[in-house]
């Protein structure tokens, strides 16, 4: 019955109906199947889909992959409620957009995603100064820090990861942070993430879930 | 001996010039050429006239830019605050639609030529037009109507009103925005700019499936672009790829030349136009 549920529920995704994908899940918890199995049987595995089709060229689209992330978000709130016992939280991450960046939508598309992966994100918001990205993620007690970067100058330069690496290198931060970026100008040139000093950088909302998964495990 | 405007006529016309017209982007770096800084260069249409006609000279390409950055029509709809880098180009720095609601308040200027975010580049226009005019390219940008709201609202809050709706606000945004494309492809016309660089990524499958492309994008595109005419239009899909729709581009909206994006396949897309328009890029 799961993998019917499934076959629905991302196909809903794929046409990007986010009633219908709505309407799956209600569906599926008055049949009532467990809401831990709905999310990591339907839902996670749904983004996953979504992922998969998007490294392969032209199948999925910027929009389709903006409306999976607002329908997961809306899936995860409504299923977390229904959870026999409250899901332990996998780790915490502060986001924004590097320092001279106003560019907000792989943000979002980040935090959508994170709450299928029981990773809770602290919203820093836009133009964010380096010191807020390090200040922050001590008072949060996040493991990870996530620069976004839709500009060349602002993810190379000295106000974005650059200058958080410095701060967490001087303040001994490093073992217990780290920091993962993402943006078009990583997508354009995969090795950036290293000049710039990264841990690792995330291709888009799906796939950044995994990568911020593993980088809190490793800490 | 062949000018570059002659060079890039005969390419589009599909007769082969004397070598192939190259041009060049190149906007901010004229600041670095007359040792300005950015913000500095682009508060006087002379310096990013200076600017472009330096940097056409020392490097030989065939085109010269009007265009000073994108936020510069922002500005023209009621945009007041602008973000300048030392190192990159400038950035909208204060939405003109901050809420749904300011989308009725809204107002597309009869005269954009007259407006005063529009004086510099016209002097940048006149200057150009005096010193190379009928004999090198003109190069003026135009921000499609189906983008347009994304420097005026956020790209995260556009592409929440165009694909969740209120779908009568989305429409009056798009209608509102193809009234300003229309008038301001008019005024860069009647300034002198003779290559009309029409970038639309939302006619891309990157940014949005095949069928909203067909049902939204094309008919916005023809009412961006059909009261004014295809001449000297190129097709840019603002650096997304435009492989999949180079058909939907030719035989609905006749763009003869189509502006590759830096991901595209140039192989595959020179034969989905299958010699129908050129490729440029």
């Amino acid at each position: 019955m799961l993998e019917q549920i499934f076959d629905q529920y991302k196909d809903a995704l794929f046409d990007t109906d986010r009633d219908q994908a709505l309407n799956i899940i209600h569906s599926a918890l008055e049949q009532h199947i467990p809401a831990e199995e709905v999310i990591f049987q339907v839902v996670v595995p749904g983004l996953e889909d979504i992922a998969n089709r998007m490294s392969d060229p032209f199948d999925i689209s910027l929009s389709q992959h903006f409306l999976t992330s607002q329908i997961t978000s809306d899936v995860i709130d409504l299923l977390l409620p229904a959870f026999a016992q409250p899901p332990g939280l996998a780790g915490r991450l502060v986001i924004g957009s590097a320092q001279g960046d106003f560019h907000s939508l792989g943000k979002r598309i980040v935090i959508g995603c994170l709450k299928s992966y029981m990773i809770e994100s602290v919203d820093l918001g836009l133009n964010v100064a380096p010191e807020r990205f390090v200040d922050e993620a001590v008072r949060c007690g996040a493991q990870v820090i996530g620069i976004s970067s839709m500009m060349v100058h602002t993810a190379r330069g000295e106000n974005g990861c650059l200058r958080v690496r410095q701060l967490l290198k001087e303040r001994g931060l490093e073992d217990r942070i780290k920091i993962v970026v993402g943006g078009a100008p990583y997508r354009f040139d995969p090795r950036l993430y290293q000049v710039v000093q990264a841990d690792a950088w995330a291709e888009n909302g799906m796939t950044a879930g995994k990568v911020i998964s593993e980088l809190i495990k490793e800490g | 001996m062949i000018t570059a405007l002659q060079r890039l006529i005969e390419a589009s016309r599909g007769i082969p010039p004397d070598r192939i017209p190259v041009f060049c982007n190149m906007l901010d770096q004229g600041a670095r050429e007359l040792g300005l800084s950015i913000r500095e260069y682009y508060t006087k249409g002379e310096y990013v006239a200076e600017g472009q006609l330096r940097m056409r000279e020392k490097y030989g390409y065939d085109n010269l830019w009007s265009l000073f950055y994108v936020g510069k029509e922002a500005e023209l709809l009621g945009c007041r605050h602008i973000i300048y880098s030392a190192g990159g180009p400038p950035n909208v720095g204060d939405m003109v639609i901050k809420e749904l609601k300011d989308i009725e308040k809204l107002e597309i200027p009869a005269d954009l030529a007259g407006q005063p975010a529009m004086a510099e580049p016209a002097k940048c226009l006149q200057i150009l037009n005096r010193e190379a005019g009928g004999k090198f390219p003109i190069c003026a940008y135009i921000t499609s109507a189906m983008t347009m709201p994304v420097i005026l609202m956020g790209m995260e809050k556009w592409l929440d009103l165009l694909l969740n709706g209120p779908f009568s606000l989305r429409d009056e945004l798009i209608a509102k925005c193809e009234l300003f494309c229309q008038r301001e492809i008019a005024a860069y016309r009647a300034l002198g700019a003779n290559v009309i660089v029409y970038s639309n990524p939302f006619a891309s499958t990157d940014i949005l499936p095949y069928r909203m492309i067909e049902e939204l994008t094309c008919p916005s595109m023809a009412n961006d672009l059909n009261s004014g005419g295809m001449g000297g239009v190129v097709f840019y899909c603002g650096g997304a790829r435009l492989e999949k729709t180079i058909d939907l581009a030719i035989t609905r909206q006749g763009f003869q030349t189509l502006y590759l994006g830096p991901r595209d396949d140039v192989a595959a897309c020179k034969r989905n136009a299958a010699g129908r328009a050129l490729t440029v890029g």
